[in-house]
């Protein structure tokens, strides 16, 4: 039994060996990572662990890895799903049987995406296809339950695996017909004249887990714990044991447990060097001179002509050169980036085809580089990145250096479009066995992990649901909220279940507030399982843009699978994997930014018929920085979050390379390591004073970290610090980056620690207290940093977008609009920012609008796509019918033209896309479109006085609703639409105006963003509370100040790095505010702060001076400039804000449609937010 | 395993357990009772009710429910009295009683 004999055995080889384990990679059958088996099976006396996951090898480069470091030697292998439904473990024994293991997997897995709907279907072989890939295996005849246990099919295994390859596998798992059934087994043996093996079938590390496996069970039959007792493992014998133990359990078969040791001893492959893998272009004798030919014809193109440049630049870069490609040479990586240079000029065909070769976007190269590679001028030259190291002074040290023991990454930043076809044309080029896309493996993250694991425990949903909104999405956060870790501390390691009722425990977090569940085993089981859970991957999913490439078939190292995107697959492995296994990887990653920057660069030569190289405006633009200075930056690329918005007006950059650190600097490695003050701070102490001395943590540290005037903001200068101060090589450097940057390696961390404290007092003599210092800075980059030349990469698109922003403004607005989901705001956010700099906003319009938004007349018209719930198919026919036959003249005309289902009609006119047709006969209003808006009357005006929104405009709203109501809509048939008769319409009823509150909720029902108004303009003269502060008045409140604000919550932020404080962001009819929730308060106002979309917030006004205008000398112009200042309220306390809004005046409105509540209307329809959840899509 | 043995019928009174496979609906007469049980050191059965026990058969481990506030932790003998008869009999692992199942 289990219990049995805990003491590690003494000396010697321990008397079992474990073949058969899962991991977490059986996902929803296996509680425990790889290296938590590890560690266990080390503690427990094991010297060789197999991992054995269903179908999957997901879990072995890992622990091929770890098992060294425990002593454990590693033991790889899988558990078969045949075709019939049985089982059988295969074990890999040589070189040739890893290869063998890898084509079967990729055949099991082959058919697992043919469903409806690409869904993932359960991966199943023949057995036929097993036998055919015996060489090299070792086949166990598999698991108690599910084995093959006839003696037909084991002849067939016996034949093929032959009798040295094949063992009968008996397991003990403590079920009722175990023994009969190992006696017949043992019997199947004989008769067959092989041996048996005795295994463990392992789904847990440890006792703590044994429970989780049972609900991942339930979970992954989609029942409850309850009702899936039949498929349940009857109990916990699944845990890992001690050899001694598991030889006890198997007292009648002493030798089927010695043949686990003997079997073990066998299996010698090492998949940490045995994998036999190459990248394309590694044995090309000639790929050396290639790449030299390439980068020198480059090096004068680029650095040859250039007059302004002088001849010292040429110099430089071509000594660069040289130094580059001798580290290349002597690391054989020419065809490594010939191969990604092949990738590029792939690219940059696709992107011929996908744009046109005339298009204004022609002239921005297809992608660009991102991360370290930016520093290198191989690079540079063969246009894998945009970046001069020269002239940024870029160092190459992180990304190739001669001590480099795994390939540099090179990442790719495409558009979006183009990504789409490069990567299933990767696939054609190389083959669909030798590339496939990197895999990634989500995690149990709290909410997701509450709402699985309450249904699994049968809890009521709607109690599940306010749990899981109340956990908190941060991994580190929710330890402490959801109050686990008290419950565990005692109880860690051994036993730890509540075995009697729990009513003398007290759960804390979501459910303590509420004592009935909170004495429920059920919720405290919840936590429990919920805290085991956390990080144990979930499912097989597809990393955002990795590929690996292979010459060889990639199949032989790394099984396959299809991924759910039609025409791509990805390998078993993830990044962390692939990496060890030295596959070469390229990230290809679509950013949204460099799309919308295309869109932007074409729809200026449209509108204006200017062609714009972006890589050859100028760097330095007055304008440009001074909108950067002010935080003017909604919309661009990195500097346009509240956080960043914040620091620019405290940073006030000045050129490109105060932007390079702008872009790193609002990160969890400089947040955590503490750079982000003493930044800030001695930019503020150098502006004032120019002779300010940097006060270096220790002088050693002043060649690197000069630039960031004593802080540690890059990563690279991780390395640097390393380096220069502790004396490490450059590969230990390296080693120490990956170590910070990596999920698995805070043991690894630990051990650099030592050799950092011990090389900084030995190198440059560093005291203890300032080596601890400086290590803090250091480690704290533990979290995520950018390399510089990814700071360089980002900061220059950065200052590109912000250029447009300020040149092009109506081109760009349109471009975001046309690109969403994508950067920090939503749309309806972008408009009203757009509209407060005077660009023109126009609301969808049948006659005018495209499918997408387009320039008009300086301003920006709605694309008709934005209308939710309108077909995508109609609104192209409708615009296209337009193009062709003339603009729609009324509301039965457009029924009967464009052919579209009525409810796309319903959805256009309660956009108001439909109000210029409207017929008016009989109403008193004016016929066309444009008199809308100018029509007197009782209008409302919105903050800026513009007229927004007129009677006339609401009523022809609820007019073309009637209209296009009772029209009757055309036929589409096979060739264009069957006109419906008749055109004309009777005569609608006297109907009364929308309200303006009416038409902003119709506005957001039907496309998310309103235009013209603003909810809080409407609801200003309604409200009830007094002496609110707007948006625009704030600025020149006095600091300490007393405020109450209000406004349309828009970001929602919780950072992990921020200690239980929230950040909101409000929007009111003059602009943005920006709020500080402390954690108290937030705990307080809970439910409001993180779901009701309109508050108000009392609290207190803390602000900077705001810079004084002659601060900035290099840039003062005649007047100076004046940078506004920071200012955010510290909230005291959160109400809902419909609950100070007075009734509508307009009661008639009410009688019509019994409307809902300001809140509850508004909350229906809200618009996306910012919120500290996953963030919206960059 | 059969699924009654472990069902989830609710009170440990009215739980069925280990009656053989093949005998219909086992409830009614598996209600288990009260045994004098006198155990090895492995937990092995020596002596049922004072009948001295001649050999295992089999024996088995059930641990489930325990997410709700009765867990059932039980091990599971079926043993062989001296006098040829097959007892099974179980051990209450969260309470340390036996009981006799069945007969």
């Amino acid at each position: 039994m289990r219990a049995a004999g805990t003491a590690k055995q003494a000396t010697g080889t321990p008397p079992y060996a474990e073949l058969h384990c899962h991991s977490a990679y059986s996902f929803l059958d296996g509680a425990s990572q790889p290296d938590e088996l590890a560690d266990s099976a080390a503690q427990l006396g094991y010297t060789a662990l197999a991992l054995t996951d269903h179908n999957s090898v997901s879990g072995s480069m890992e622990l091929a890895q770890i098992a060294p470091t425990h002593g454990l030697r590693a033991i790889h292998g899988a558990e078969i799903d045949l075709a019939d439904g049985r089982h059988i473990t295969l074990l890999v024994r040589e070189a040739r049987g890893w290869r063998n293991l890898c084509r079967v997997l990729t055949h099991a897995h082959a058919g697992t995406r043919e469903g409806p709907g690409r869904e993932r279907g359960e991966p199943t072989v023949a057995l036929a296809t097993v036998l055919e890939h015996a060489g090299g295996l070792v086949c166990l005849t598999g698991c108690a339950t599910r084995g093959v246990h006839d003696e037909p099919t084991a002849r067939r295994l016996l034949d093929a695996f032959g009798p040295c390859d094949l063992r009968v596998e008996l397991q003990r798992p403590y079920a009722r017909r175990d023994r009969a059934r190992n006696r017949a087994l043992e019997m199947l043996a004989r008769g067959l004249g092989v041996e048996c093996v005795a295994t463990g079938n392992v789904h847990a590390h440890a006792r703590c887990r044994a429970e989780l496996q049972d609900a991942f069970v339930a979970l992954r039959h989609h029942m409850t714990l309850d009702a899936s007792e039949p498929l349940r493992r009857p109990n916990h014998s699944h845990v890992m044991a001690t050899p001694a133990a598991m030889a006890a359990r198997f007292a009648e078969h002493p030798r089927a447990v010695r043949a686990s040791v003997s079997l073990a001893e066998e299996l010698s492959f090492d998949l940490t060097s045995e994998l036999g893998y190459s990248y394309p272009g590694a044995e090309d004798p000639t790929s050396m001179r290639r790449l030299a030919e390439l980068c020198h014809a480059r090096l004068h193109e680029r650095y040859g002509l250039r007059a302004a440049r002088g001849a010292t630049a040429f110099e430089e870069a071509a000594a660069r050169l040289e130094e580059e490609l001798r580290i290349i040479d002597e690391l054989g990586l020419a065809g490594f980036f010939l191969l990604h240079h092949e990738l590029l000029e792939l690219a940059r065909e696709i992107a011929a085809e996908v744009r046109g070769a005339d298009s204004a976007s022609a002239l921005l190269a297809p992608g660009r580089g991102r991360g370290s590679s930016v520093s290198s001028i191989v690079c540079y030259l063969t246009g894998l990145s945009h970046i001069d190291p020269i002239a940024n002074r870029l160092l190459l040290g992180r990304f190739l250096h001669t001590g480099l023991e795994h390939l540099p990454d090179i990442d790719l930043d495409f558009p979006r479009d183009i990504r789409e076809v490069l990567i299933p044309r990767i696939h054609e080029r190389y083959g669909r066995e030798r590339s496939a896309l990197v895999a990634a493996f989500p995690t149990f993250r709290p909410r997701g992990a509450i709402r699985e694991l309450g249904k699994v425990l049968g809890l009521p949903p709607a109690e599940i649901e306010h749990a899981a909104r109340a956990a908190e999405h941060h991994l580190a956060a929710s330890e402490h909220r959801l109050g686990i870790s008290e419950d565990r501390d005692g109880a860690a390691s051994s036993a730890p279940a509540p075995r009697g009722p729990a009513s003398d425990r007290s759960p804390r977090g979501p459910t303590s507030d509420r004592s009935r569940a909170a004495r429920s085993p059920r919720w405290v089981w919840l936590e429990r399982l919920v805290a085991e859970a956390q990080r144990l991957p979930r499912h097989l999913s597809q990393h955002s843009g990795g590929m690996v490439l292979a010459t060889r078939p990639l199949i032989d190292c790394c099984p396959i699978v299809p991924a759910a995107m039609e025409s791509r697959q990805m390998v078993q492995w993830d990044k962390d994997s692939c990496a060890d296994a030295g596959l070469l990887k390229i990230d290809l990653l679509g950013l949204g930014m460099l799309s919308a920057v295309e869109r932007c660069v074409d729809l200026i030569a449209q509108a204006r018929g200017e062609r714009i190289d972006l890589s050859r405006i100028p760097y330095d633009d007055a304008e440009t920085f001074k909108a950067i200075r002010r935080a003017d930056t909604v919309g661009v690329f990195q500097i346009e979050s509240r956080a960043q918005m914040q620091s620019l007006k405290r940073t006030l950059p000045r050129d490109l390379d105060d932007l390079t650190i702008q872009v790193a600097i609002v990160r969890p490695g400089p947040i955590q390591g503490g750079a982000i003050n003493p930044y800030i701070e001695r930019r503020r102490r150098l502006r004032e004073d120019p002779d300010y001395e940097i006060p270096y943590t220790h002088p050693a540290l002043k060649p690197v970290l000069e630039a960031t005037l004593g802080t540690v903001i890059f990563q690279d200068q991780v390395m640097e610090v390393a380096q220069a101060f502790a004396g490490f090589t450059t590969s230990e450097a390296e080693g120490l980056r990956r170590a910070m940057s990596r999920k698995r390696s805070q043991e690894a961390l630990q051990s650099h620690r030592e050799r950092f404290l011990d090389g900084a007092r030995r190198h440059v003599g560093a005291d203890g207290a300032t080596a601890l210092q400086v290590w803090e800075m250091v480690s704290g980059f533990a979290g995520f940093g950018f390399p510089k030349a990814h700071g360089a990469a980002f900061g220059l698109l950065a200052y590109q977008s912000t250029w447009l922003r300020v040149h092009y403004g109506p081109e760009l607005l349109c471009a975001l609009l046309n690109e969403q989901p994508m950067g920090f705001y939503a749309p309806d956010s972008l408009i009203h920012e757009a509209e407060g700099r005077s660009i023109p906003m126009l609301p969808p319009d049948v006659n005018a609008s495209a499918v997408e938004c387009t320039v008009e007349e300086g301003g920006v018209r709605l694309g008709l796509g934005y209308v939710k719930g309108a077909a995508v198919a109609d609104v192209r026919a409708l615009v296209a019918e337009r193009e062709h036959g003339g603009s729609f003249r009324s509301p039965g005309e457009l029924a009967a033209r464009c052919g579209a289902a009525r409810a796309t009609l319903e959805r256009l006119a309660w956009s108001g896309a439909c109000d210029g047709i409207v017929e008016t006969a009989g109403y008193g209003l004016s016929g066309t479109a444009e008199q809308v808006t100018e029509i007197d009357g009782p209008s409302a005006r919105n903050a800026r006085g513009r007229a927004v929104d007129t009677e006339t405009a609401r009523t022809r709203r609820r007019l073309a609703l009637w209209q296009l109501g009772i029209a009757a809509p055309g036929r589409a048939v096979a060739r264009g639409t069957q006109l419906a008769l008749p055109l004309e319409l009777p005569a609608a009823p006297r109907l009364r105006p929308l309200s303006r509150w009416q038409k902003l909720l119709a506005d957001y029902a039907s496309t998310g963003v309103t235009i013209g108004d603003h909810v809080m303009a409407a609801l200003r003269p309604r409200l009830t509370a007094h002496k609110l502060a707007t948006s625009a008045q704030l600025a020149r409140l006095p600091q300490g100040s007393a405020v109450s604000v209000a406004g349309l919550v828009i970001a929602r932020q919780r950072p992990g790095t921020a200690h239980g404080t929230m950040f909101l962001l409000f929007e009111d009819e003059w602009g943005t505010i920006n709020l500080i929730v402390p954690r108290a308060v937030y705990e307080r106002y809970r439910p409001l702060a993180r779901a009701e979309p309109l508050l108000l917030a009392h609290g207190r006004l803390e602000r900077t001076a705001g810079e004084t205008v002659r601060a900035i000398r290099e840039v003062a112009d005649g007047d100076g400039e004046r940078v506004p200042p920071v200012v955010n309220v510290v909230v005291r306390e959160l109400l809902a804000l419909e609950r100070f809004v007075a009734s509508e005046d307009a009661p008639v409105a009410a009688q019509v449609h019994r409307l809902p509540t300001v809140g509850a209307g508004l909350r229906a329809v809200a618009p996306a937010v910012q919120s500290f959840a996953a963030g919206r899509r960059r | 395993m059969s699924a009654a043995v472990r069902g989830s019928s609710g009170g440990r009174t009215r739980q069925g357990g280990g009656r053989a496979r093949g005998k219909g609906d086992g409830r009614a007469l598996g209600a288990p009772r009260f045994a004098r049980v006198r155990a090895g050191a492995e937990g092995t059965p020596l002596q049922v009710d004072g009948r001295p026990i001649e050999a295992v058969r089999e024996s088995w481990l059930i641990e489930d429910r325990w997410w709700t506030g009765r867990p059932l932790r039980r091990r599971y003998w079926e043993v062989l009295s001296a006098s040829g008869r097959n007892l099974v009999v179980f051990h209450d692992l969260c309470t340390g009683e036996w009981f006799a199942q069945g007969g």
